[in-house]
């Protein structure tokens, strides 16, 4: 069964434009330019109970502006959202407490006050029994090995510690749909890998439907089955990331070191498409299809190989070159 | 009934962790009434009385009008303006608890110190001038004072929410505020007792909600003006709200299909 079923959704944003500079600023007191942004453009998907799904895509692709709607903070220009069977800008009660956004870049924590003061307003809120409340909490804290952070005023803790606590405030009703945007941004790595494996282990036991954004593809690659990419407002693919490399990377790449004296780039050339190169180390592109010939050929050729490796175009380089191809090249 | 007593109590504990801030404002308080104390006796001069109040009635006016005041006031338009202009909004909208509910609570919770302590400043005040001060303990007159004073309380609860939502189309509501700030002072008679002025502002002022959160108030307080009229002036200030409530409805509704909830 779907979660969340997105039909034709777009969202169109009204902006002004001010010309540069004191004059301009004095001009736009009489007349500015109105303008059109459209974040979303008739999008659709949908995404199961249980799945966890990530949405990919540059900065201003419209992947927040696509929870936003699911949330029901945004109202959409056009076309439909329905997330477990509610349409969510009409924010019903029974909608509310059943689902659970949390932002990288916003927090829901009473800053001025240790976070557990915002865990026990989040109960009656939520209207969580106190039981129940007491269980999750532990849970959750045990989880993360929060519990000495709880009784820190929150604009004391770090980035991470923070995180942690406002994932604890966003999961003590148990949501069936969690939203995440950006949920390990500016966090270093072992910050980044704790959240990373709380998550996973979260989805798995407790089914939650999960649709995540992260700019890390390390998130993506650990956690996601399904990848979801966004530019310009569209989506431009909607499927497993395995299948996304073989679509968008129709070569493997071979990684050749050498000994002695090394080669001269010429004499790599007539394997295939040079990717890196340097006298003792070179990278070599190569069809699917053509691997293991050209793998073969290189080594009963008279080069003085030490080792190959074969090897997938990594995640990141496909994505890359995908939003390079849409919007602007790259260098 | 159980989140409200929640909210109130983690904001009560906020203003708590900012005890400097919070007595730091109080001085200039106190330092106001002293000052406008001052200029009325200066004004008199030895003269018995000015359109019917004598010098001890001016210094009660201000004193007491003061009191009132302190129960009064709220600090909201910014926060709301602040939520809506930096986004933060988002994070309440997805909670299953209203917002207007929400910061309300947040609010009476956040002010309930300051006003805890203003009231204490006030009464400091008047502790100042206890050969002056005249002493009413007319009940009837207490019991409509109070009932006043609640209904000016809720009145300017909605009226600060509503220049806060203007933040839905301007991004900023200062300057909104000021002026209406401004207007308020002088309409509720704040400056000096309104009764000073030709009869017409007087009663353009009974009509508006802002006298009934100082000058009525103060003047039943020194019987100035009748019981029936303080009365009467219960319902304006409930029609007042009726109508504020229903302006706010429809402002909140449409601002929320403008919100882009920006900052991220």
């Amino acid at each position: 069964m779907a979660d969340i079923e997105v039909k034709n959704l777009s969202k169109t944003f009204e902006y002004y434009r001010k010309q540069s500079g004191f004059s301009g600023s004095l001009k736009s007191l009489f007349y500015r330019e109105k303008q059109y942004a459209e974040a979303v453009k008739d999008v659709h998907f949908s995404v199961n109970s249980g799945e966890l799904v990530g949405f990919l895509g540059p900065n201003g692709a419209g992947k927040t502006t696509t929870l936003k709607m699911l949330s029901g903070i945004l109202h959409p220009t056009s076309g439909e959202a329905n997330v477990l069977g509610y349409v969510p800008f009409k924010k019903e009660k029974a909608f509310l407490k059943q689902f659970a956004l949390v932002m990288g870049q916003k927090n829901q924590l009473i800053q001025d006050l240790p976070a557990i003061e915002t865990f026990v307003v989040h109960k009656e809120i939520y209207e969580i029994p106190d039981g129940e409340f007491k269980k999750s909490l532990e849970e959750l804290v045990n989880l993360f090995g929060i519990t000495d952070l709880l009784n820190i005023q929150v604009r004391k803790l770090s980035l991470g510690q923070r995180m942690k606590c406002e994932l604890v405030a966003a999961l003590l009703h148990k949501p069936k749909v969690l939203f995440l945007d950006e949920p390990t941004i500016g966090l270093d790595v072992v910050a980044q890998k704790n959240i990373r494996d709380f998550l996973k282990k979260y989805n798995q036991e407790r089914k939650t439907t999960i649709v995540l954004t992260s700019h890390y593809m390390e998130d993506i690659k650990e956690l996601c089955q399904r990848v979801v990419i966004i530019n310009l407002g569209e989506i431009i693919y909607d499927g497993k990331l395995d299948d996304l490399i073989r679509k968008y990377a129709p070569y493997k790449l071979l990684k050749v070191t050498f000994n002695g004296e090394g080669i001269e780039r010429l004499q790599a050339q007539t394997f295939g498409d040079i990717e890196a190169f340097t006298p003792h180390a070179c990278t070599i592109r190569t069809d699917r299809q053509r691997t293991k010939e050209t793998a073969i050929a290189l080594l009963s050729s008279d080069l003085p190989i030490d080792d190959i490796i074969i090897d997938e175009v990594g995640a990141d380089d496909v994505v890359r070159m995908i939003f390079c191809n849409q919007s602007s090249p790259c260098l | 009934m159980k989140k409200f007593w929640t909210i109130v109590k983690a904001f009560w504990q906020r203003a708590l962790t900012y005890r400097f801030t919070v007595l730091a404002y109080r001085v200039g308080e106190f330092g106001e009434v002293l000052v406008l104390i001052l200029m009325w006796t200066a004004i008199y001069g030895g003269q018995e009385t000015i359109s019917g109040f004598t010098l001890g009635e001016m210094i009660t006016y201000i004193l007491i009008g003061n009191v009132f005041n302190a129960f009064i006031r709220n600090f909201l338009s910014n926060v709301i303006a602040r939520d809506i202009k930096d986004g933060r909004l988002s994070m309440f909208l997805i909670k299953p608890m209203g917002y207007f509910n929400y910061i309300l609570s947040q609010e009476i919770g956040r002010i309930s110190l300051v006003t805890f302590l203003s009231i204490l400043t006030q009464a400091l005040a008047i502790g100042f001038f206890l050969r002056v001060f005249i002493w009413n303990f007319d009940a009837a007159y207490l019991v409509v004072i109070l009932g006043m004073i609640f209904l000016a309380f809720v009145t300017e609860l909605l009226l600060s929410y509503l220049i806060g939502l203007i933040a839905f189309w301007t991004d900023e509501v200062d300057g909104l505020y000021a002026t209406v700030d401004r207007i308020k002072k002088f309409f509720s008679g704040g400056y000096f007792p309104l009764s000073l002025l030709p009869v017409a502002f007087v009663q353009t002022s009974f009509a508006l909600p802002f006298a009934y959160s100082f000058f009525i108030p103060a003047q039943l307080y020194l019987k100035k003006i009748d019981l029936s009229v303080g009365v009467k002036g219960l319902l304006i200030q409930i029609v007042w709200i009726a109508i504020l409530y229903g302006i706010i409805q429809i402002v909140w509704n449409r601002g929320l299909k403008r919100y882009e909830g920006v900052g991220i």
